[in-house]
């Protein structure tokens, strides 16, 4: 976790204060619903290899206060509805602080991959992520591409110019990535929702990410079936 | 069953020519002992006159034509392209080793006028299962096979040691149901449709001087009319053709050879990740129930592992997919001499292979001033 734990345990105890009378709203945030297509309506190419911009990404920090004081908010508004302030300390269930700030924890872990390498053709697209697993679509007219197993369902498509993954886990947790192209194709952003069905809001973090050209480093590596990963000092 | 000894056509005719006078002292045993649960029939009289050569075709890969179904089905193109040449390999070997058969040959495409001609299709294959659908006729067009095929793992097939095959059962059924249909035949059917498959090739070179030979019954199937004279030089040009024909086929087959020798220690691998991932997918549910739940839903810890499951999960079938890439399918050019002249024939084997019978084509035709 990039941030220190420290900054959890005091929004932790911020949270506590209000997410009991949160949770009994039982509201969550309207969610745009997106309709996803088979191909882009207009030909958007991220193919590329892409690093992380920090300057440019979401502050988690900041994300996570601001959650809370919308939880806040809709606690206060609820008290006052109801005229009922119960308050949990360190509370567990619907909305509680440890639920909440491990949805943060989640999207932080999701998202910290600080290189991407985009592989994408007519019908295909292949988000390679440093330390995590590639988001793969196939993309073809009319449909959407949907695939099952038992430990989660994928779901990816075209949102106009979006390209968007969803993961469907057990357990009440789901994950969506929208990646979004600039117009000049320089910089890519990734805004990354994590839902779980413990908490009444979505968490959404945004990675905002810049072109490069690789093999600047002086190696690159591909992966063999007898050797594993192997090296080169020759760039590609 | 071993592969060490991939013998081409020409060298299966010389180990025929050299073993036919030992094979009027010596019989073979009925069976070969066999590594998996069945055994491979060996013919009571390996090397006998009227041993009929065999075709094999390179199977049908059986990809769907719709490309987004490929993902669902787990069919990797790539590697499905690859093992329709490689399964034939193996099972061209198996064949020899039953001694039953004259020349078997790995065709780029069917070679109507062969002996006897196998063709196949892969229904499914990976680590766990291979579906082929076989189907067998001889060149008189007589149906001797047409049948799914399969065969399923278990853990004691992998790791593949010493050239074998998880599916070596599956290829020796094949042979032996071949040897059994074999063995109804006397031996003067066999050498009719030794004669027939003779007077197709030649029909096929020019069917106005050879078309008389052979009749269709009311069924479609061919069948001698009569036979050319003893010492007829057309029939001379034609068995010269065709043996020229053989030896490109025989190059091709050592060029199956050699792709089948570069890619099984890889493929074998591939298998068995393959096989040990479908059942780590199959297990998944399983594990899930039994597993100790790190912390109450919703919270980090628990979110953590469901995520980590499905991370890893999705590791593992990518590292496959990037293993798929690794299959490097390229053809080396064949360089082929007719009459002095050297040819150099570029592109797919298959393409090689038509270009090839155009020019022996061509040859007949100068040679005798017929038309095709």
């Amino acid at each position: 976790m990039n941030t220190p734990n420290l900054k959890f345990k005091l929004v932790a105890v911020l949270l506590s204060s209000c997410l009991a009378l949160a949770s009994c709203s039982g509201g969550g945030s309207s969610r745009k619903k997106t309709e996803l297509q088979g191909q882009s309506s207009e030909s958007v190419d991220f193919a590329g290899s892409w690093e992380l911009d920090y300057s440019q990404s979401d502050n988690i920090q900041t994300k996570l206060d601001s959650m809370a004081r919308e939880l806040r908010r809709d606690a206060e508004r609820r008290a006052q509805g109801s005229n009922q302030g119960a308050i949990s300390v360190g509370g567990s269930g619907y909305n509680s602080a440890p639920s909440v700030i491990g949805l943060a924890r989640m999207s932080d872990l999701i998202t910290r991959s600080p290189l991407l390498k985009i592989e994408q053709s007519e019908h295909e697209i292949k988000v390679k992520r440093e330390e995590n697993f590639a988001l793969g679509c196939e993309f073809y007219a009319g449909q959407y591409s949907s695939i099952e197993t038992p430990l989660g369902t994928e779901i990816c498509g075209w949102n106009g110019r979006q390209m968007v993954f969803k993961i469907l886990l057990p357990e009440g947790l789901s994950i969506q990535h929208v990646m979004t192209l600039a117009s000049y194709g320089g910089k890519l952003n990734i805004a990354t929702t994590v839902v779980s069905d413990q908490v009444s809001y979505p968490f959404t973090l945004n990675r905002v990410y810049n072109r490069f050209v690789p093999g600047a480093s002086g190696y690159s590596c591909t992966v063999t079936l007898t050797k594993g990963k192997v090296c080169t000092t020759k760039a590609k | 069953m071993h592969h060490k000894s991939q013998m081409s056509g020409l060298a299966q005719r010389l180990l025929r020519l050299c073993l036919y006078p030992l094979s009027l002292v010596f019989f073979i045993g009925s069976v070969q002992a066999a590594e998996g649960g069945m055994a491979l029939h060996l013919s009571q009289q390996s090397t006998e006159k009227v041993a009929l050569d065999v075709g094999l075709v390179i199977f049908n890969p059986g990809i769907p034509p719709d490309a987004s179904t490929h993902s669902k089905l787990g069919i990797f193109p790539e590697i499905r392209k690859s093992e329709a040449k490689f399964m034939p390999v193996i099972l061209r070997q198996v064949l020899i080793n039953s001694g039953a058969w004259g020349v078997v040959r790995v065709l780029p495409e069917p070679l109507e006028a062969s002996e006897l001609l196998l063709t196949g299709k892969i229904l499914q294959s990976n680590g766990l299962r291979l579906a082929i659908q076989v189907q067998v006729h001889d060149a008189s067009g007589r149906r001797w096979l047409d049948k799914v095929y399969v065969d399923e793992t278990t853990a004691s097939d992998y790791p593949v040691t010493g050239g074998g095959d998880p599916y070596m059962d599956l290829y020796r059924q094949i042979a032996n149901e071949l040897l059994t249909l074999k063995q109804s035949l006397s031996g003067k059917q066999q050498q009719d449709i030794r004669n027939v498959a003779l007077m197709r090739y030649a029909s096929s070179l020019s069917p106005e001087v050879f078309g008389d030979y052979l009749a269709r019954t009311e069924g479609g199937m061919y069948k001698l009319a009569r036979l050319p004279a003893d010492g007829d030089p057309m029939m001379a040009r034609v068995d010269r053709i065709r043996n020229q024909e053989y030896l490109f086929i025989d190059t091709v087959d050592e060029q199956y050879a050699k792709l089948y020798e570069e890619m099984a220690p890889t493929y074998n691998l591939w298998r068995e990740y393959g096989r040990e991932q479908a059942l780590y997918t199959a297990t998944y549910q399983d594990r899930v129930a039994q597993r100790e739940r790190r912390g109450r839903r919703g919270t980090y810890a628990a979110m953590e592992q469901t995520y980590d499951a499905y991370k890893w999960s999705k590791i593992h079938e990518q590292d496959l997919d990037d293993l798929a890439l690794g299959f490097n399918n390229e053809v080396a050019p064949t360089v082929m001499e007719v009459s002095g002249k050297v040819f150099r024939l570029n592109g797919t084997l298959d393409s090689q292979y038509t270009e090839w019978r155009n020019i022996l084509r061509e040859i007949f035709v100068l040679e005798t001033g017929l038309t095709p």
